[in-house]
């Protein structure tokens, strides 16, 4: 496998440092600079980090509702110059809707209805479904041919925004997270490791944070990259390699 | 109810936190609601639940103030309550023992089946032999790595039966256990058919809760002596019970006197015991000071001596060399000392180092010489007077006296 890449929704540093997630945090790692976008939007961040371009103007200009279905265009992104590739459920492109959507309403309702516990449980529910799918999913795409493979989980993000304070349920999933970066570890000649954005605690939940996360399985020293500078970084490796 | 405290060491990864976990678990000590979630996640992500994060929550509870005590955790059995004193670290267990924030009463030492005895297991263990603790468990815990096999158990319990003879511990069960699987935590289990002791908690509650201090013989370290219409002698009892009429016996003159009455804010009251603030007067004007240790004539005596066996855990930057005086300062007592350096150990490596100076974050056996002979007792029978504090301008040691306390008893 020639590049792996785990795109972790929201997943901050410095709980990869308090729960030493050692498969997380690979040979090199550090926080990334968003700080060119004006705010730590998930679909701008994504889009942004496959093409190498600040996306934010244009994502913004759909509006909020209609942001959510933006694609981008595959031959602006370092994906189309893979062969064999693969991508599981990326904001931007190959993004799984419906279930988003679903996270998105019942979020909302958490905030304005009064059985909050039952709604929190119920979003919980549907989140660790889907991390469960999306796992099952690359799974079977680890043991494929694919030159690329990015897998997308959003698992500390959904959790995250309603449960940040609950420690003990951010380190299970820090360490699923973890677990996961092993298995991608042990077969990807290059595996990255990256957030769009961090998060951090208002009170008991989560906002996103404004610097994200990223991680190589070889020593390279990339000091503070910015999430746009890793298509060219991705594609230098992919030159060194072949 | 009856509290026992215990402290669980060991390797750090053999399963130190599971058996934890585990323990609260298998004792229905922890809120239903956490453990339902911590199983449900855990099962919506395919895997089993894993005790460790049991102990996340307790950690959570204390960061956020839920758990009044911040030091320690609690389980409860039919028989007692169980405080787990919080050892993150060897330094911090063996700094807050020897200084006294915590006192453990019996010890569980985990050893991983598979790995065996390790580095650490052999420096755990000697913290708990310089500790002198005697009520200790050995499991020898993942039983279900090596298939619950019987030849595995009886190998490492030899090698470390040998290990531990030769620094003096003798545990009173070695118990295989998955932490795991929950095989001999609470439950006999068919998994481990060929052994026939008792479960972790079968042995945990067959121990015996170290003396309370009223059981003990009285002592009271003078605070002060206050002259009034009558003369007063205040002080907080360290151990023990005091009733009018009884015989006591002064240290270090030795006079002997009884007691005329005992007092609390300012109303004769007829006994007192270990933890009030008091005030006694006596039928015979004696010489008594700040300082003084006074006793019951008919009970077991202190130690008066001016030459103290102790283990030290040092906190200061600038090293002690011998020679050097400072304050001893045991209850109320205050007396200049020197120290003789035994032997000196990093805390961090377990150590012994090869050097007659006592560097910060030492421990060390020292012989502390007194100017004037000082009334203590060893730690582990009279923890009040069997630890002290040792100062140049501030604090720069804590300690614990150890054995019988003394070189040359004058007692």
């Amino acid at each position: 496998m020639a590049v792996i890449i785990i795109a972790i929704d929201a997943l901050e540093y410095n709980l990869v440092e308090e729960f030493d997630c050692k498969n997380l945090k690979q040979e090199v790692y550090g926080k990334t600079d968003i700080s060119e976008f004006s705010q730590p939007r998930t679909m701008v961040l994504w889009s942004s980090f496959l093409t190498g371009k600040n996306k934010e103007k244009e994502i913004l200009s759909l509006g909020d509702k209609e942001m959510w279905h933006y694609r981008v265009n595959v031959n602006e992104t370092f994906v189309s110059k893979f062969k064999n590739p693969k991508v599981i459920d990326l904001p931007g492109f190959s993004y799984d809707l419906e279930q988003h959507d679903k996270e998105r309403i019942l979020l909302k309702k958490f905030f304005e209805e009064e059985d909050k516990e039952k709604i929190k449980e119920e979003y919980n529910k549907l989140a660790l479904e889907h991390h469960k799918k999306i796992k099952k999913e690359f799974e079977k795409a680890l043991k494929e041919n694919h030159d690329l493979i990015i897998a997308y989980f959003s698992v500390v993000d959904v959790i995250g925004h309603l449960n940040f304070g609950n420690k003990t349920l951010m380190k299970i999933l820090y360490k699923e997270m973890d677990e996961i970066a092993r298995k991608a570890r042990e077969l990807g000649k290059t595996v990255l490791v990256i957030s769009d954005h961090g998060m951090k605690a208002i009170g008991k939940f989560g906002d996103h944070s404004d610097y994200g996360f990223w991680s190589l399985n070889r020593k390279i020293d990339l000091g503070k990259p910015k999430l746009t500078e890793f298509k060219d970084i991705i594609l230098k490796k992919l030159k060194e390699d072949n | 109810m009856e509290r026992l405290k215990i402290v669980i060491v060991g390797h750090v990864d053999h399963g130190k936190s599971t058996l934890i976990g585990r323990l609260f678990y298998d004792t229905d000590s922890l809120p239903e609601s956490k453990i339902k979630e911590i199983k449900e996640v855990c099962e919506a992500l395919g895997k089993e639940i894993e005790f460790g994060y049991v102990l996340d929550y307790l950690e959570e509870e204390r960061k956020q103030g839920v758990t009044i005590d911040t030091t320690q955790s609690f389980f409860k059995t039919q028989k007692r309550e169980y405080a787990i004193i919080d050892a993150p670290g060897h330094v911090e267990f063996l700094k807050n023992m020897i200084t006294g924030a915590s006192q453990a009463e019996a010890a569980i030492l985990i050893v991983d089946a598979k790995e065996g005895i390790k580095e650490q297991t052999r420096r755990h263990a000697y913290i708990l032999s310089m500790l002198g603790l005697k009520q200790v468990i050995v499991v020898i815990n993942k039983m279900d790595l090596v298939d619950y096999s019987k030849e595995r158990f009886q190998e490492v319990k030899k090698e470390l039966l040998e290990f531990l003879k030769t620094i003096s511990i003798e545990p009173k069960y070695i118990i295989p256990i998955s932490a795991k699987n929950g095989d001999f935590i609470a439950k006999k289990s068919e998994n481990l058919s060929w052994y026939d002791g008792p479960t972790v908690l079968e042995a945990l509650d067959s121990f015996e809760k170290i003396k309370e201090l009223d059981e003990k013989p009285f002592r009271l370290p003078v605070q002060d002596v206050y002259n009034f219409d009558k003369r007063v002698i205040v002080g907080r009892i360290a151990s023990g019970v005091i009733s009018k009429g009884d015989e006591i016996k002064i240290y270090p003159s030795g006079e002997v006197t009884k007691i005329k009455s005992v007092e609390k804010y300012g109303r004769e009251i007829d006994k007192a015991s270990a933890g009030e603030s008091i005030g006694l007067t006596t039928e015979d004007k004696v010489f008594v000071d700040r300082g003084d240790i006074i006793s019951k004539k008919d009970e077991k005596q202190p130690i008066v001596t001016k030459e103290i066996n102790a283990h030290i855990f040092w906190m200061d930057k600038e090293p002690y060399k011998e020679g050097e005086r400072l304050l001893f300062k045991c209850a109320t007592q205050e007396v200049m000392c020197e120290m003789k350096i035994k032997r000196v150990i990093d805390s961090a490596t377990l150590e012994t180092l090869d050097k007659k100076i006592i560097e910060n974050r030492n421990v060390a056996d020292v012989v502390i010489k007194t100017e004037k002979p000082v009334v203590v007792e060893s730690f582990n029978e009279i923890p009040p007077l069997g630890r002290f504090v040792l100062q140049r301008q501030d604090t720069c040691a804590g300690g614990i006296i150890t054995g019988d306390g003394c070189d040359n008893n004058s007692n």
